[in-house]
């Protein structure tokens, strides 16, 4: 050991010191080191996990949107769908209703034609029969024969019994 | 003027007895309308006014109005009152008129009967019947 130059005493006493530094520095200098080293790896776990925790939350709230979106876009087809048929409802009444009051208006104006229609025509036959009898008295009296007198008399005669 | 029943009775009774064969005898009324006037029972008023209208529906009842559109013949009138006394008893006052306005046929009233063969009724009804 000797040749080598190895001196154990010095060796040992190297080993002392470099093992009390070692100490004083595991102590005082790497401990701590590691000690923050581990809670910035913690903390950036834990940011990490936020994020995935953060992502997922957007996703969920993402996903609740485009239902809600859905939903909304259902529902208005749904009101939609009803306003429409609503429109058409109202819409066939109303037709109805200008159908029924066009019908009203054609039978009265039919009545009010067939009304004056047959007022004109006894109005008509009223003036053909003044005329008939106006001209019948004017003549008949003319052609009277006396037998026709008699004969007339007799009828009457004979209504008495 | 208020007739009591006795007074109407009495009234009916004198005009039966005015009657002769069912006609009103003319002097037999006038004796008792005279005799009523000069004896005056009691209600002779309202007799009188009684037997007065029982008198004058009968005179209405036997009166006859014929009208005619032409002269009437004798033979016409002659059958006529036959047929008017077979109708309705003897006594009948009838008299002619004539009315050219009736055109033909003949118009006899007799009371509250009408007869109308007249032409000019006839074409009346056509008329009424346009």
């Amino acid at each position: 050991m000797d040749k080598l130059g190895i001196r154990w005493i010095e060796l040992l006493a190297q080993t002392i010191s470099f093992s009390f530094v070692l100490l004083v520095l595991w102590k005082l200098a790497y401990k701590p080191i590691f000690h923050m080293l581990e809670a910035r790896r913690e903390k950036i776990a834990e940011g990490i996990a936020n994020a995935e925790k953060i992502k997922a939350e957007l996703a969920k709230t993402e996903a609740a949107r485009q239902k809600i979106l859905a939903d909304a876009g259902d529902l208005a087809n749904k009101i939609i769908a009803e306003a429409r048929a609503a429109a058409a409802r109202v819409s066939e009444v109303e037709t109805q209703k200008a159908v029924t009051a066009a019908e009203q208006i054609l039978i009265k104006a039919r009545e009010a034609a067939a009304q004056e229609r047959a007022a004109t025509l006894a109005v008509l036959k009223r003036e053909v029969g003044r005329l008939v009898v106006q001209t019948s008295m004017t003549v008949t009296g003319k052609i009277l024969t006396p037998v026709d007198q008699n004969r007339l008399a007799e009828e009457t005669q004979q209504q008495i019994g | 003027m208020k007739i009591t029943k006795q007074a109407q009775r009495e009234a009916r009774q004198l005009f039966r007895s005015c009657l002769a064969n069912g006609v009103l005898d003319e002097a037999r009324v006038r004796e008792a309308v005279s005799l009523l006037a000069e004896l005056k029972p009691h209600g002779y008023v309202g007799i009188l006014t009684r037997l007065h209208r029982l008198v004058k529906l009968d005179v209405a009842k036997r009166t006859v109005l014929v009208e005619n559109a032409v002269p009437t013949t004798p033979e016409q009138a002659a059958n006529l009152q036959a047929r008017l006394e077979k109708q309705y008893g003897a006594g009948l006052q009838i008299s002619y008129g004539v009315n050219p306005a009736l055109i033909g046929g003949l118009r006899i009233q007799v009371g509250s009967d009408l007869y109308d063969g007249s032409v000019k009724t006839r074409l009346e009804k056509l008329q009424q019947s346009f």
